[in-house]
């Protein structure tokens, strides 16, 4: 397992997708928040209408407009490169090196997964860090003790969006397909707006970590916000059997 | 048969589509070459498949080492190596990074992979990323992967696609070393190219079944092939069987 845990890391890094899906999302939020700061700061009405509690010039605004849009971009990000990390074994016809292994099929989709999800912490560990030179680059002063929880809930919440991703890992399985892996990846953030818009709320879990986070852990309690590895987990037996089972029929 | 490294036993699988391979029955032998001829569509990398666990056969009993194929053992499944329809290497990695993660895969010694590069020509491109080989170096580099971790069943599929003349030569002087050492060795082609002519057995395949083997003794071997592949053609028309 270990050594499935290797290649695919070697995998993930040296390969133009990891790399660029992390600058995108690291860079990507701090310079959409760089922009809507400055339109904030600007003046511009139907901007601060939207942003809400992120229009606020200061920590608080800044880690709440992060929190926002984390959420939908982490989602798509990561759903992207799980895509890739599964469907790419069919569409570059690399699946046939890994039958005949020692090291069964469902271990190597367990090993893929457990690479993303680690890919996820430490994305969810640098943009804090992203969001924090932000703010002490706008002048915002030392982060407050809130603004160091909230940013605290962001790297938690990237890293629970990495769990929310994994659906997708089956869907590339079962369509062996790159695009209908990012098709589901939209529909997973679609279904997480929908669910927060209709009141679902904390019992959703692809919603449950940005309500938790956005609302300073107000809105989702404990066993809520356990759905999510719990629906990750499920995601994940499903995606290992479709591998342990695989055929070659296509 | 005791020692039988491969063993099918009237193998049956079917695709969706109609097409498939029926009633395989054949084996591969410690220290054997095996070469399985027959043309485009004739089953060919569908029978390889079912060797390899690719597919579950649908009738019949696919065995390796002794074992039925879907109850080996995880471990005896680093015995194999395999070259099935493209190299499966990854394009960002370099030829060097490509073995390792292969010899990793397989439980192998990853000290070979330098041993690698070396008996199979690579250490010119051995730090250049798959995706710029040229088809030749590729191919060299997915052979190099299948055999680095001296396997004791080899199986290959068309392994002449894209070599020169003196890669086609290398790649049988490796077959046999293997093969000396006791492995089972079973290699497809569509024609009867340098790779099938050093096999012990050739077994002739039309129209997803085994039409027997062909005496590599006599003289004008393709046309002779050929023959065979009209007569069975010819004698399933009559019979009214239809195509793969």
């Amino acid at each position: 397992m270990i050594t499935a845990v290797r290649v695919e890391a070697l995998k993930l890094a040296r390969s133009p997708v990891g790399g660029t899906a992390t600058l995108a999302l690291v860079l990507g939020i701090v310079v959409l928040l760089a922009g809507i700061t400055a339109g904030v700061a600007g003046g511009d009405p139907r901007l601060i209408a939207k942003a809400g509690p992120a229009a606020a010039l200061d920590w608080e605004g800044l880690v709440a407009g992060a929190h926002q849009i984390a959420a939908a971009a982490a989602l798509l990000g990561f759903g992207s490169v799980l895509s890739w990390m599964f469907a790419r074994e069919f569409t570059d016809r690399t699946i046939t090196g890994l039958f005949a292994l020692p090291v069964g099929r469902g271990r190597i989709a367990l090993a893929k997964l457990t690479v993303h999800l680690l890919w996820a912490v430490l994305v969810g560990l640098v943009l804090p860090l992203g969001v924090a030179a932000l703010g002490l680059l706008l002048g915002y002063g030392a982060p407050t003790a809130e603004a160091g929880g909230a940013l605290a809930r962001l790297s938690a919440l990237v890293a629970l969006t990495g769990i929310l991703a994994t659906p997708v890992a089956w869907i590339a399985t079962v369509t062996r397909s790159l695009l209908a892996g990012v098709g589901g990846t939209i529909a997973l953030v679609a279904i997480a707006q929908v669910g927060a818009l209709a009141g679902a709320g904390g019992w959703m879990p692809l919603a449950a970590p940005a309500l938790w986070a956005m609302s300073g852990g107000a809105a989702v309690n404990a066993v809520q916000l356990a759905l999510v590895p719990v629906f990750g987990a499920a995601f994940t037996v499903l995606t290992c059997a479709a591998w342990a089972r695989l055929q070659l029929t296509r | 048969m005791v020692g039988e490294v491969l063993d099918f036993s009237g193998v049956g699988f079917r695709f969706h589509g109609g097409t498939g391979v029926d009633d395989l029955a054949f084996h591969v032998d410690p220290g054997e070459v095996v070469a399985l001829i027959g043309l485009n569509g004739a089953g060919k990398t569908t029978l390889m498949r079912l060797a390899l666990g690719m597919l579950r056969p649908q009738r019949g009993r696919v065995r390796l080492f002794g074992e039925p194929s879907a109850d080996l053992p995880d471990a005896a499944w680093g015995r194999v190596g395999a070259l099935v329809e493209v190299p499966p290497a990854y394009p960002e990695l370099t030829v060097r990074e490509n073995l390792r993660i292969a010899c990793l895969l397989r439980g192998g010694d990853t000290r070979r992979v330098e041993e690698a590069v070396d008996r199979w020509r690579l250490a010119p491109v051995a730090d250049r990323r798959f995706r710029r080989l040229s088809l030749g170096d590729r191919q060299r580099t997915g052979l190099a992967a299948a055999l680095q971790h001296r396997p004791r069943l080899v199986v290959l599929d068309e392994p002449g696609n894209a070599l020169d003349p003196a890669s086609v030569i290398l790649l049988r002087e490796q077959l046999s070393r293997r093969a000396g050492e006791g492995a089972a060795i079973l290699v497809s082609s569509h024609h009867l190219d340098e790779v099938a002519r050093i096999a012990d057995r050739v077994l002739l395949m039309n129209r997803g079944r085994l039409i027997g083997r062909l005496d590599t003794t006599g003289a004008d071997l393709e046309r002779a092939f050929f023959e065979r592949v009209r007569e069975d053609d010819e004698r399933r028309d009559r019979d009214g069987e239809g195509t793969r």
